[in-house]
């Protein structure tokens, strides 16, 4: 299958920076930059996903993941401000020592682990993948927002993507619910400690009782 | 040109880069949200393998292109409950890193 040198450099270009970048977003000692990084390597996806012919899958990437997922975490991050050591322990990590993996040793067991993973399969996927026949794209609008609709959408009450892609806002509502749930119940407990005093201290006020009270 | 890159083994070189470097930052990484942000470039190099099986072996059909839609929005939730659990985890005990989580609640 002939592809232009255009494709050929651009998917190259591409790749290298996903790759790069997506390196640093593991390595990198400070979580905003991290995240940023992240959201850097997103770009060359949506330009290789519009390579594959897949536009609008591409525009959901900067729009969805980009613009909305990545942005979360960048409000979690900056709302918690983790120190940038947290990131990565520094040489020694010392502390909390029986989590295991920490310190220079742990960045050579994953090492370890991952290249081995990658010497085992990188060569045989390559090998079953080049096995594999190539069928070009036939059908025409192929990867455009008319055709992956038509796809999703057509014949509505038969079509089982449709159910299913509706069922994906169910997840969301159960995610959204699991979320709210979450940051809900220390608000409860608190709310219930406060009304029912289980010493008689505590039923005066509070600065009343922090001059009672010994430190 | 000579050397062709644009083919289905190397987008899968690709993909299965990212996931490597993925899981090592799963490996590697302390903090709660950096080994949810490692899960978010593994999941980077699975969505780009679907698309590229969808390009160069199923040119009929974007029911990868489907998939990959269902992929970001279990993405999407699982950011969400993610890292609402990180900040549930940074109230009870003002730190998120994993070696010294070993449960949700209130420190015992």
């Amino acid at each position: 299958m002939p592809v232009s040198p255009v494709v050929e450099i651009t998917f190259a270009l591409s790749a290298l920076v996903i790759l790069l970048s997506s390196l640093a977003v593991v390595l990198v000692k400070n979580p905003v930059r991290a995240t940023l990084l992240l959201i850097v390597a997103f770009i060359p996806t949506s330009l290789v996903y519009i390579l594959l012919q897949a536009a609008f899958v591409g525009i959901l990437q900067i729009l969805v993941y980009a613009g909305a997922i990545m942005m979360l975490f960048t409000f979690v991050i900056m709302m918690i401000n983790p120190s940038p050591k947290d990131g990565e322990s520094p040489a020694g990590g010392s502390e909390g020592g029986e989590g295991g993996f920490s310190g220079m040793r742990g960045a050579l067991i994953g090492l370890l682990v991952v290249g081995a993973l990658g010497a085992l399969l990188l060569p045989k996927v390559y090998h079953a993948a080049s096995q594999v026949s190539v069928a070009p794209v036939t059908k025409p609008g192929f990867g455009e927002l008319s055709s992956i609709s038509a796809l999703l959408f057509e014949d509505p009450a038969n079509n089982p993507l449709t159910v299913s892609f509706e069922l994906i806002s169910f997840l969301i509502l159960v995610g959204i619910i699991a979320a709210l749930n979450f940051s809900r119940r220390k608000g409860a407990e608190a709310r219930m400690e406060n009304s029912i005093t289980t010493r008689p201290t505590e039923a005066l006020p509070i600065l009343q009782r922090e001059a009672l009270e010994p430190k | 040109m000579s050397v062709s890159l644009f083919n289905l083994p190397d987008c899968l070189m690709l993909s299965l880069a990212l996931v490597l470097i993925g899981s090592y930052g799963v490996f590697r990484r302390r903090s709660l949200i950096l080994v949810l942000l490692s899960i978010e470039v593994m999941l980077n190099g699975v969505n780009l393998s679907l698309i590229s099986f969808n390009f160069f072996r199923w040119g009929t059909v974007e029911n990868s292109h489907y998939l990959y839609m269902l992929s970001i929005g279990v993405a999407a939730v699982e950011a969400a409950v993610g890292l609402s659990m990180v900040i549930v985890l940074f109230k009870n005990y003002n730190d998120i890193t994993r070696n010294r989580i070993s449960q949700l609640g209130e420190r015992a």
